[in-house]
């Protein structure tokens, strides 16, 4: 195992199963204990050459705890090692029924701003879509686990559409709050 | 094999021996340096007792500058000599520095491009040139302390100091000839000073309201290891903000006209007494009749010094909440620790323990505690704690990217990615026939170019003609763990490669350090041949060193006879070239065997990835035993 190999595939790199649902505390713990390792601040006074080499394989660690942390970049990545680019993801055919969805719970969103109460609406909205984004995650992890990486690819792209929402929403928030 | 003989007393420091690192906090109203003696960090005082260096130069006719406080009693009557708050100019533009030059009555060089430099009566200086009188005399300072020359020194920077104002430092440092281990975050550091005596787990904030700046850090510690979840603030809003709006108050109230300059500074300076003891007393009288014409003595209550500064304190909470959201957190915030001595003003206190629900940590001095924290990193980073209690996981405040078509922005490495980080994107050519692409390095969370901090410009020159399109060109950014960044590109059809470390619009050139350096030694050109060659065996005895033990702990185990038998040789002929005279072989020999036994030092890397994951199945089994 070396670098490059790392490089081809981060579970390998933190001795994790390549699942979609893993162990958070175990990742967090992983990755704490190689940065110990890695980390250049453990190489301050090395020589140059073994200090460039700490800051790439520093970054490694980094770059692959980032691909795995979220559940959303963890799916993206999994599809990937699976073969599949980003483009061939956001091709993925999505039902009508969730596209019409997505528009009520946009509307929704939009109509906030003229509410009475609109903070306690918004919370309501963030608790559905979570619900939802948690649904769809159960719907990847089955479909990944049974080499079904269309179906996977499917529930990914509709977890990227909840992600926009969510994040819209906060940003809805954050004017409210700030207002 | 027999072993080398490589540790010679003085050139080489015995592994046991403890090294000489100091922490240094750069401060835009104080600076303060720290080190860590009998396993505590203390700060040092001056022969007078004193810790805070004020951050005051004055460039009057004498052939040295003044600093600190003889220079600050200077200011009243020298305001343009005496430079006060230089922090708030380091790596900005001269543009960008106009309306605070124009507040704090400095005159700026004129038709200059590029960096900022202040006209007093020594001369045209700089903020770096400024900043570096101040970190010598605090350098002298700890020499004259510790009793003997700083082996590794850390300087802190606010967590939202850009690329520039990085490397502005750094150079500062390069010209007072400090060995720099690390720039480190301020609110890291202060989380650093408290997390030794804390139990070591949970949320910590950092609210460091500052001289000048305002930063928010939220870290999570975790058996040792801090790790920034986000940072944020603002760089235009400090303590002297506050001091600004009393002393507005103060002029309007005692019906004076415009001031002079230096009837400024002591307004100001009244201000901030003002503010200190309201502090403590609920109304102070300040007497300004020595210094506006027709001053009286005017008096302020707490509760009018807080109506005043109420905008300003809700600004903090602003960002503060921002910071919150980006750091994603599940739990909530279980420390908060203050920096900066604003943080002592009770309407700051009260306003931050309500916004997070928890009394603010106040057992360090908050002038003290960023130095105390840059102190024990210090002693990390210089090899003083082999067995390494503590790492920091730090973060990029401000997003990179580079200029793509129509002037936007295309960020490449996010805001609040831990660092040090290496990310790639692919671009390509826009029209046919193009041979080369320009390359504009830009900081901040914009999407338009012209509202991001221009970073740097390079070319890659040498992309074959080929149709619009077709090219496929690699750039990509690395951000070591100073938060400095280095970019490069590379076209990957002919290998065509540019690259930068950047030295940002505003900084200083290497010739221009260099040259300073220079002019700062009697003997420039023999003191420059020494210090080369000082310089240049000091790196090779780091090299072979770190190699000897290496080889020790791992070379049965990782090479094959014929590579252990070649890094011999090298290493030998290194050995000699030491103890000759000429610093060019030296550094040549030393790249050569850098490089070649660079194999050998990422096999060690791999076996500690190895080792440290075997390490932590066995931790997770022993905590499943205990449960």
């Amino acid at each position: 195992m070396a670098l490059l190999d790392f490089q081809r595939n981060y579970y390998q790199l933190f001795d994790l199963p390549q699942e979609f649902l893993l162990d958070q505390a175990q990742l967090g713990a992983r990755y704490r204990q190689l940065q110990m390792e890695l980390h250049p601040d453990r190489y301050a006074s090395a020589s140059a050459h073994e200090q460039r080499l700490a800051v790439q394989y520093s970054a490694l660690v980094n770059a692959a705890y980032t691909a795995l942390r979220k559940p959303l970049d963890r799916a993206v990545y999994l599809l990937e090692l699976a073969g599949m680019g980003s483009e061939e993801i956001s091709s993925q055919q999505v039902d009508g029924g969730f596209l019409i969805a997505q528009m009520e719970l946009r509307e929704k969103l939009e109509s906030m701003t003229g509410m009475v109460d609109p903070q306690s609406a918004l919370d309501r909205l963030i608790t559905e879509i979570g619900e939802d984004v948690i649904e769809l995650q159960g719907v990847f992890s089955v479909a990944y686990s049974a080499g079904e990486f269309p179906k996977a690819a499917a529930a990914c792209v509709k977890m990227q559409y909840l992600d926009k929402l969510l994040l819209e929403a906060e940003i809805l928030e954050t004017s409210l709050l700030d207002g | 094999m027999a072993l080398l003989q490589i540790a010679e007393p003085g050139q080489s420091p015995l592994p046991h021996q403890v090294k000489r690192a100091v922490g240094i906090d750069l401060g835009t109203t104080n600076s303060l340096v720290a080190t860590v003696r009998g396993g505590r960090a203390v700060v040092l005082p001056d022969a007078q007792g004193a810790v805070m260096l004020p951050s005051v130069i004055n460039y009057g006719a004498a052939d040295s500058p003044i600093v600190g406080a003889s220079a600050l009693a200077l200011a009243a009557r020298h305001p343009a000599d005496t430079l006060m708050s230089v922090k708030r100019f380091m790596g900005r533009g001269r543009n960008d520095a106009e309306e605070d030059a124009r507040r704090s009555h400095y005159s700026l060089a004129e038709g200059e491009e590029g960096m900022v430099s202040f006209l007093t009566s020594g001369g045209k200086i700089s903020p770096v040139e400024a900043s570096a009188e101040i970190l010598r005399v605090l350098s002298q300072r700890a020499v004259d302390t510790i009793g003997g020359e700083i082996d590794g020194a850390v300087i802190t920077v606010p967590a939202y100091f850009d690329e520039a104002q990085r490397q502005a430092t750094k150079d500062a440092a390069t010209l007072a000839g400090l060995p720099v281990l690390r720039l480190m975050n301020e609110p890291t550091a202060a989380a650093v000073a408290y997390g030794l005596d804390a139990d070591g787990q949970g949320v910590i904030a950092v609210y460091d309201l500052g001289g000048g700046t305002f930063d928010i850090s939220i870290l999570r510690l975790h058996k040792g290891v801090f790790e920034v979840l986000a940072t944020g603030g603002d760089t235009a809003l400090g303590g002297d903000d506050l001091d600004a709006v009393l002393a507005d108050w103060l002029l309007q109230e005692s019906g004076s006209g415009t001031l002079e300059a230096g009837e400024y500074r002591q307004l100001q300076a009244s201000a901030r007494s003002a503010k200190e003891k309201l502090s403590e007393a609920v109304i102070v009288d300040v007497d300004l009749s020595e210094v506006l014409p027709g001053g009286g003595i005017i008096s302020v209550s707490r509760d009018k010094l807080e109506q005043m500064i109420q905008p300003l304190v809700k600004r903090t909470l602003l960002a503060c909440r921002r910071c919150l959201r980006d750091a994603q957190l599940e739990e909530g915030v279980d420390n908060i620790v203050m920096v900066g001595g604003s943080t002592r003003v009770p309407l700051v206190r009260s306003a931050v323990a309500d916004f997070f629900g928890r009394t603010p940590l106040l057992g360090i001095d908050p002038d003290q505690v960023v130095a105390v924290g840059a102190a024990v990193q210090a002693d990390i980073l210089v090899g003083n704690r082999p067995e390494g209690d503590l790492l920091l996981l730090d973060v990029i405040p401000l997003s990179l990217g580079i200029e793509t078509m129509g002037e936007l922005v295309e960020k490449i490495v996010p805001r609040n990615t831990t660092i040090p980080v290496s990310r790639a994107q692919e671009f390509t050519t826009y029209k046919d026939g193009q041979t080369a692409l320009a390359v504009h390095i830009v900081q901040g969370e914009r999407e338009m170019v012209s509202d991001c901090r221009s970073l740097a410009h390079f070319e890659l020159r040498g992309i074959p003609p080929m149709v619009a399109g077709a090219a496929r060109i690699q750039v990509t950014f690395q951000v070591d763990a100073d938060g400095l960044l280095g970019v490069s590109a590379r076209e990957e059809i002919t290998g065509a490669e540019a690259s930068v470390m950047v030295k940002p619009s505003f900084g200083l050139t290497d010739e221009e350090i260099t040259g300073m350096l220079q002019a700062s030694f009697s003997h420039a050109e023999d003191d420059k041949r020494v210090r080369q060659l000082a310089e240049q065996r000091l790196s090779a005895w780091q090299l072979l060193d770190g190699l000897k033990s290496a080889l020790e702990k791992d070379g049965d185990a990782l090479l094959v006879a014929h590579e252990r038998e070649a890094l011999a040789d090298q290493m030998t002929e290194l050995q000699s070239l030491i103890d000759g005279e000429d610093a060019h072989a030296i550094r040549q020999k030393t790249e050569q065997l850098g490089r070649e036994s660079e194999t050998f030092a990422s096999r060690r890397m791999d076996k500690s990835i190895r080792e440290a994951l075997a390490g932590v199945s066995l931790d997770s089994l022993d905590d499943e035993v205990m449960q």
